[in-house]
C-alpha cells in the first residue's frame, strides 16, 4: 500500500518539475547576454557618452589647460567661472527660452500637422490621393539651400528678419513627419475601427481626435521628439533669419568665444548649458519614446 | 425596428468591370433575422456594408423602413454593426467602448452609465466593464461588440462574421446566444456569414448569393427540400448534395450503365438540350441496394452514428463515358461496404431533385 501511495506522488511531482526548470534555462538564453556582449556594450556606451563628458570637462578648464599633453581627463571647480563668462558674452539665456519657444512650436506644428496630413492620405479616399503624396514626398529631395533665398526674401518683405515667427513658420509641417504617420497609420490603424467610428456617428474630426489619436500616440511621441532635436539643433537658416540679438541656442553658441584665439572653454561652457534642456527632455521623455517604438513594432 | 428593403441595389467597385452586388432584390421583415451567406466574393460583406452606408451604391435603392437611405451616412440609418474582428477602441474601456456611440449622440451621462450596465447585465460583463479591450479573452472582445451594438438600441443590427474569429466550441455556443439574444430582443437583424452551418440554425430566412447575384432566399428548410438550382443545392448541407449529369433514356437518366428513374414530366421539360438531364441527391437520400448505380468505394468516414462513403461513380458500358463523378452516401456505420467494394446505389421516394442540364435552375 504503501509502495503504491508514493509512486504516483513521485510521478506527478516530476513532469512538473521538468518543465518549469525547462522555460527557466529558455528565458535565460533570452535575457542573458556573454561577456563578449557585454564588453561590446559597455564600450558603445562609453563612446556615446564621452563627448558630452568632454565637453563638461572642458567647460571645466582654461584655455591653456586644455591645450596641455596629456589633455585633462577630469573636471575642474571652473564649470561655473566659464559659464558665468559664457553668459557674459552671448544671451545664453534668451537663446534657450527663444529655442524652447521655437523647438516647441514647430514640434506641436508637425506633429499635429502631419498625423492630420498622415491620417488623410493613410485612410481617406480622395481624387489625387497617390499623387499629392508623391509631391510631399518629392519635396524631401530639394535641398534646403534652394529655398533659402526665396525664403529670406519673403520673410524680409513681412519684416519678420530677427522675429522667432520666421524660424517658427516655415518648418511647422516636414514632409518626412507626413510620410512617417502615414506609413504607421496604414499598418496600426485598422479599416475597422474608424467604420464602426463613422456607425456610431462620429464625424471625420471626432474620429480623428477619439481613435487615430490614440493609436497614432507612439508614433507622435517619436515624431516629436526626432522633431524637437532637429529644431533645436537647427543653425543654417535661424543664423540667416535672427541675430545676436534675439538668437537661438545654435546662433548664440556661434558667437561665443570669438577673437584672435577661439576660447574653447567658453565655448564648451555655453555648448553644455545649451544641451542640458535637450537631455532633461530625453530623460522625461525617453523611456515613453522607447516604450512607443516597441509598441509600433510589436503591432505592426 | 423596422423593415429593410433592398431595390436593385448594384454595387461596381472602381476599376471593376463586374459589380461586385448585382441588382439585389430583397425584402427583410420587421424583427426577421436574415442571414446573407455565400462563397468568399460572392457580394455578402459589400451587401450589408451598402445597409449600413459604407459602400455606396452605383445604381438601386436601400430603406430602412419606409425611408430612402440610399444616399444618407452610417450616423443617420439607425443601425448598429459588429464587425469580424470586433473593432474595438483598443485606448477605452469596456464601459466606454459600449458607451462612445452614446456619448456622440449626446446622451446624458447618468442614461449612458444605465444603458451599458443593462447591455453588460445581457451580456454578462458586468466584471469586466473597467477593463481595456487587450484585457479580454475573443469571447469576451465578441460580446462588448455585441453590447456596443445593443446599448444604441439601433432599428437594425448589422453582423459581419462576428464568429469567424472565435474557436469551433465557442463559436457553437455564442451562435446560440446570438439567435437567442435577437429573438429576445425582437431587432431586425441582417447577418453575414461563409458557414452554411451557421446560416441554417441562425436565420429565420437564409439568402444565398454568388458572384454578387442573388440566388434564393428562404426559409433554411426550403433551401435543404427544394433548392433553386445546382448552386444552392451544392451550397446548402453537410456533406454537400450529389450533383451529376447523364443522358436521358427511357423512365429516367442513365448514370454508369444503370437507370436512375425519374418522372417522366420532369424529365420531357428538362431534357430540352441535347438530351441530358441534370439530378441531385443528398447523402443521405440514397440507400445502398442490390441493384442500381454502381460506384466504387474510394473512402469510409465512421463517425460513429454515421458513415460517409466516398465513391466514384465509373464510366457506362456502352461508351457514352461521363466525367467521373464523386459522390458522397450516408450508410448505417455497421454495414458499411469495404474500401474498393462496388455497391449499388438507389435514391429514396422524393430524394430526388431536377435541374436544366443549361440554365442550372430546377425542375419541379
Amino acid at each position: 500500500m504503501t509502495t503504491l501511495a508514493s509512486a504516483p506522488e513521485q510521478t506527478a511531482t516530476a513532469p512538473a518539475a521538468t518543465p518549469t526548470r525547462t522555460r527557466r534555462r529558455g528565458a535565460r538564453k533570452v535575457t542573458s547576454a556573454g561577456p563578449l556582449t557585454h564588453v561590446l556594450l559597455v564600450l558603445t556606451a562609453f563612446l556615446s557618452v564621452f563627448p558630452l563628458y568632454w565637453t563638461a570637462v572642458a567647460a571645466s578648464k582654461t584655455n591653456a589647460e586644455l591645450a596641455g599633453t596629456p589633455p585633462p581627463f577630469l573636471p575642474d571647480a571652473d564649470l561655473f567661472t566659464n559659464i558665468g563668462r559664457a553668459m557674459e558674452e552671448a544671451p545664453i539665456g534668451l537663446a534657450i527660452v527663444n529655442s524652447v519657444i521655437v523647438a516647441g512650436c514647430i514640434t506641436v506644428g508637425t506633429v499635429l500637422c502631419s498625423t492630420l496630413a498622415g491620417f488623410a492620405f493613410a485612410k481617406l479616399r480622395f481624387r489625387g490621393n497617390k499623387t499629392l503624396l508623391g509631391l510631399v514626398i518629392g519635396t524631401m529631395m530639394v535641398p534646403t539651400q534652394l529655398a533659402i533665398i526665396p525664403l529670406f526674401i519673403l520673410i524680409a518683405q513681412l519684416q519678420w528678419v530677427d522675429h522667432l515667427q520666421a524660424v517658427v513658420l516655415p518648418t511647422l509641417v516636414s514632409a518626412f513627419g507626413v510620410f512617417f504617420m502615414r506609413q504607421f497609420l496604414s499598418q496600426a490603424l485598422p479599416d475597422e475601427l474608424l467604420e464602426a467610428a463613422r456607425v456610431d456617428g462620429a464625424s471625420t474630426m471626432r474620429t480623428f481626435w477619439s481613435v487615430v489619436v490614440p493609436v497614432a500616440r507612439p508614433a507622435m511621441a517619436v515624431l516629436a521628439m526626432l522633431t524637437f532635436l532637429t529644431a533645436w539643433n537647427d543653425f543654417f537658416w535661424p543664423i540667416i533669419a535672427l541675430t545676436s540679438e534675439n538668437p537661438t541656442v545654435q546662433v548664440a553658441l556661434a558667437g561665443l568665444g570669438g577673437g584672435y584665439v577661439p576660447d574653447t572653454a567658453v565655448i564648451m561652457a555655453g555648448t553644455l548649458v545649451g544641451t542640458l534642456p535637450v537631455l532633461v527632455v530625453f530623460v522625461v521623455l525617453g523611456k515613453q519614446i522607447v516604450g512607443g517604438i516597441m509598441q509600433g513594432a510589436v503591432k505592426g | 425596428m423596422a423593415t429593410v428593403t433592398f431595390d436593385s441595389a448594384t454595387r461596381i467597385y472602381p476599376k471593376s468591370d463586374r459589380p461586385a452586388v448585382d441588382g439585389l432584390d430583397l425584402q427583410i421583415g420587421d424583427g426577421e433575422f436574415l442571414v446573407l451567406v455565400g462563397p468568399s466574393g460572392c457580394g455578402k460583406s459589400t451587401s450589408l456594408r451598402m445597409l449600413a452606408g459604407l459602400e455606396e451604391i452605383d445604381a438601386g435603392s436601400i430603406r430602412i423602413g419606409d425611408r430612402d437611405v440610399t444616399d444618407a451616412p452610417p450616423k443617420d440609418r439607425d443601425i448598429a454593426m459588429v464587425f469580424q474582428n470586433y473593432a474595438l477602441y483598443p485606448h477605452m474601456t469596456v464601459e466606454q467602448n459600449m458607451g462612445f456611440a452614446l456619448k456622440i449622440a449626446g446622451v446624458p451621462k447618468s442614461e449612458i452609465a444605465t444603458r451599458v450596465a443593462e447591455a453588460a447585465k445581457i451580456l454578462d460583463l458586468e466584471d469586466y466593464l473597467g477593463r481595456r479591450p487587450k484585457a479580454l479573452s475573443g469571447g469576451q472582445r465578441q460580446r462588448v461588440a455585441m453590447g456596443r451594438a445593443i446599448v444604441r438600441s439601433p432599428q437594425v443590427f448589422l453582423m459581419d462574421e462576428p464568429l469567424s474569429n472565435l474557436d469551433a466550441k465557442l463559436r457553437v455556443q455564442t451562435r446560440t446566444q446570438i439567435a437567442a439574444l435577437q429573438r429576445r430582443l425582437g431587432v431586425t437583424t441582417v447577418y453575414v456569414t461563409h458557414d452554411q452551418v451557421e446560416a441554417m440554425t441562425m436565420g429565420d430566412r437564409v439568402a444565398v448569393l454568388k458572384d454578387g447575384l442573388l440566388q434564393q432566399c428562404d426559409t433554411p428548410g426550403t433551401l435543404y427540400e427544394r433548392p433553386a438550382n445546382t448552386f444552392v443545392a451544392g451550397f446548402i448541407g453537410s456533406p454537400a448534395m450529389n450533383v451529376i449529369t447523364g443522358p436521358v433514356v427511357d423512365g429516367g437518366v442513365r448514370l454508369a450503365g444503370a437507370v436512375l428513374p425519374v418522372p417522366r414530366e420532369r424529365l420531357l421539360r428538362a431534357a430540352g438540350d441535347g438530351g441530358r438531364v441534370t439530378v441531385g441527391f443528398r447523402p443521405e437520400a440514397v440507400e445502398l441496394a442490390p441493384e442500381g448505380v454502381p460506384v466504387v468505394v474510394n473512402v469510409v468516414e465512421q463517425l460513429g452514428s454515421d458513415a460517409f462513403l466516398y465513391a466514384t461513380l465509373g464510366a457506362s458500358d456502352d461508351g457514352d463515358v461521363l466525367h467521373t463523378a464523386d459522390l458522397v452516401v450516408r450508410t448505417e456505420p455497421r454495414s458499411a461496404p469495404a474500401v474498393g467494394e462496388t455497391v449499388h446505389l438507389r435514391v429514396r421516394e422524393g430524394g430526388l431533385h431536377v435541374f436544366d442540364p443549361v440554365s442550372q435552375q430546377r425542375i419541379d
